[in-house]
């Protein structure tokens, strides 16, 4: 299993857009992925469990992944947030 | 007879017998299940999931090639929101734990996420609970009575009664027999008043009751010209209204014949007419209209829906697109309004802290703020000018004082000089105008006038700033009244001081299509309407039919006026004097 924190580093925080690219993007997994914010844990392939996290600039998500391509599935949504989901320059 | 006030969002008369959209309140038939059921009703959630998933496949075509990929994207939110595991699972488990009917099972989940979405402040998570709603109902519905087979189970022309109806049922009623609709919640600029009109449906939105009052099979008349549902009219009502559709047609007719005469009064008097245009919804039936050019390019949708700000590229290509469009007639493209109703997706500096946001940081404001947009936009406009010889005019939206226009000024000069020192220069001049929208702008436009080449009126904005009224405000929206003294006098303001320096003056708002009000607009003076292209010839026909003279004696008594009521008697018996 992988575990990784990922800081939210777009100022406009998981919005609904967001939450659909990491939905989208997790979907293309098999791997069992979950993000964790203040104890909740949501699957991250449910665009509106991610837009319940509410996770606000600068909070920190805890990311999950179990399966055969655990890695590959960690590391593209970690992109996701490291290029603040496609929103800033 | 019943007669029903709402909100005119699409244009025409429709007669016929009622058919009421079911569904919109789903009323659990059975609540549980035994256990031997489970296998069946299981199946049958698969099938109903997979049915709408089907749907909404297609609605996202339809929609895509009707209105374009701001709209599609719409649906594909709604598909995701289909396929989430949460909702997907949740349904599931219901069934197959708690034993409930597939039906109870959506019907509860769904109540559950609202639940946990109502927590949230956000208007962005708000929003998608309408989604969420959108997508759950068209599930249940699929599970029993499904909606589409109701509609093709309508026989005869009918007129469709509903309590919302979502753009996406709208874009199947052509094929369904459906001559006009009705609903109780919606507004004029709602996606569902907008594909009414690109399918020339007549409606009537936001009439609160409709559904309740409605029975299936009373005779209805939709009167999408004042926003009005008659409900089971008298026979006078009935012949009236009978005549007034033939005379549409008639007019629709005579309308296609003065496509070529020119915009002039019957004493001689010319107005500039142009249209207000949207790119995404320019039909076939547009491009002949010959018009004296572009009012209004509203540029918000080039900024919405999308992740990142336009780029100076992508903005160079509507403009050209549309300059071309225009066969290189006058153009006016207004910068962003962004801001209030529009927010865009990307980030945007002071922009989240917004409390009340029609007085907040929207138009002009907005770009000030955010000078890399503003400075882009300007980029991709001037460059349009120095490839083409378009005449392209720029509009400030939401100034409020002179600074505003030159800061506007100075960033657009500074642009220049950057064209210039790499040898571009505009073909043609570029015209810079102020949209006068706030009540402050149109008191103390002759501080600014010197430094405008021309302004647009925007009524819609004006009026709702002058009264303080939301129109969107249920509560307060019948005191927005274009009939108000103030009105009058504010219009009758801006055009003098403007004409005094030699400057034009047009007016883009809703007002400048009301055939009624026009008399009075064009008595104080106004140089130059733009109207949708819908409304083009009829607004044509009616400047056609006006005598100017008339028309400022009629202006001229408004301006003495004390109260709406007198104006709007004023305008009312003129009405009807041309009428008879």
């Amino acid at each position: 299993m992988i575990e990784l924190d990922l800081k939210i580093i777009n100022q406009l925080g998981l919005h609904a857009r967001p939450a659909a690219l990491i939905a989208q993007t997790a979907g293309n997994y098999k791997s069992t992925i979950g993000l964790t914010k203040d104890g909740v844990r949501v699957d991250a392939k449910s665009i509106m469990g991610v837009m319940m996290l509410a996770a606000e600039h600068g909070s920190v998500l805890h990311l999950t992944a179990e399966g055969a391509d655990e890695q590959e599935a960690a590391q593209a949504i970690k992109t996701l947030f490291e290029n603040k989901f496609n929103e800033e320059f | 007879m019943l007669v029903l006030k709402g909100i005119a969002a699409s244009p025409g008369v429709a007669i016929g017998p009622a058919v009421l959209l079911p569904g919109e309140h789903v009323a659990l038939s059975r609540q549980y299940i035994s256990a031997n059921e489970i296998p069946a009703e299981t199946a049958k959630f698969d099938q109903a999931t997979r049915q709408t998933l089907a749907e909404l496949d297609e609605c996202e075509h339809k929609v895509h090639d009707t209105l374009g990929a701001e709209y599609a994207n719409l649906m594909s939110t709604h598909k995701l929101i289909l396929q989430d595991p949460a909702f997907h699972n949740a349904i599931l488990h219901k069934i197959e734990h708690e034993q409930l009917s597939a039906q109870a099972a959506i019907l509860f989940t769904l109540q559950e996420l609202a639940a946990s979405f109502h927590k949230i402040e956000d208007p962005f998570f708000k929003e998608r609970r309408n989604d969420l709603f959108d997508v759950g109902k068209r599930l249940a519905n699929n599970l029993s009575g499904d909606k589409n087979n109701f509609l093709s189970s309508v026989q005869k022309p009918s007129l469709l009664v509903a309590h919302n109806l979502y753009p996406s049922d709208t874009i199947n009623l052509q094929e369904h027999k459906i001559l006009g609709f009705c609903t109780d919640v919606g507004g004029k600029t709602s996606h569902t008043a907008l594909l009414a009109q690109s399918l020339n449906i007549p409606a009537v939105v936001g009439l609160s009751t409709a559904s309740k009052d409605v029975h299936a099979g009373d005779t209805l008349i939709i009167d999408g010209e004042n926003g009005l549902l008659v409900i089971n009219p008298d026979r006078y009502t009935l012949s009236n209204y009978r005549q007034i559709q033939r005379d549409i047609k008639k007019t629709e007719a005579l309308l296609k014949t003065i496509n070529h005469l020119p915009v002039i009064t019957q004493d001689g008097h010319p107005i500039k007419l142009f249209v207000n245009y949207d790119p995404r919804t320019d039909k076939k039936e547009n491009k002949h209209l010959i018009t004296d050019g572009l009012g209004l390019l509203r540029t918000e949708f080039i900024f919405m829906g999308t992740p990142v700000a336009p780029s100076e590229d992508e903005q160079y290509n509507v403009y050209l697109a549309t300059a071309k469009r225009f066969d290189m007639r006058p153009v006016t493209i207004r910068l962003a309004d962004l801001g209030a109703d529009k927010k865009p997706d990307f980030p945007l500096d002071e922009f989240d802290q917004d409390e009340n946001p029609f007085m907040g940081c929207r138009g002009i404001r907005l770009l000030l703020k955010n000078p890399e947009l503003l400075r882009t936009q300007l980029r991709a406009i001037i460059r349009t000018a120095c490839e083409v010889p378009a005449q392209l005019g720029i509009l400030i939206p939401m100034v409020s004082s002179v600074e505003e226009v030159r800061h506007v000024r100075k960033a657009y000069n500074e642009i220049l000089e950057e064209f210039a020192q790499a040898g571009k220069r505009p073909v043609n001049k570029i015209a810079l105008g102020a949209m006068i929208e706030v009540p402050s702008a149109a008191i103390a436009l002759d501080g600014m006038i010197s430094d405008l080449d021309f302004i647009s009126i925007g009524t819609n904005d004006l009026i709702q700033y002058l009264m303080a009224v939301d129109r969107v405000n249920q509560e307060v929206a019948h005191l927005y009244d274009p009939c108000h003294p103030a009105v009058a006098r504010t219009l009758n303001l801006i055009i003098q001081t403007a004409h005094k320096r030699g400057k034009v003056v047009c007016i883009c708002g809703e007002i400048a299509s009301d055939t009624k009000m026009l008399p009075l607009l064009l008595g104080l003076n106004i140089d130059a309407l733009s109207v949708t292209p819908r409304m083009f010839l009829r607004v044509k026909n009616n400047i056609r039919n006006s005598d100017f003279e008339h028309c400022t004696d009629l202006a001229q008594a408004a301006l003495l006026m004390g109260s709406s009521e007198e104006i709007r008697n004023l305008i009312e018996q003129n009405n009807r004097h041309e009428n008879s």
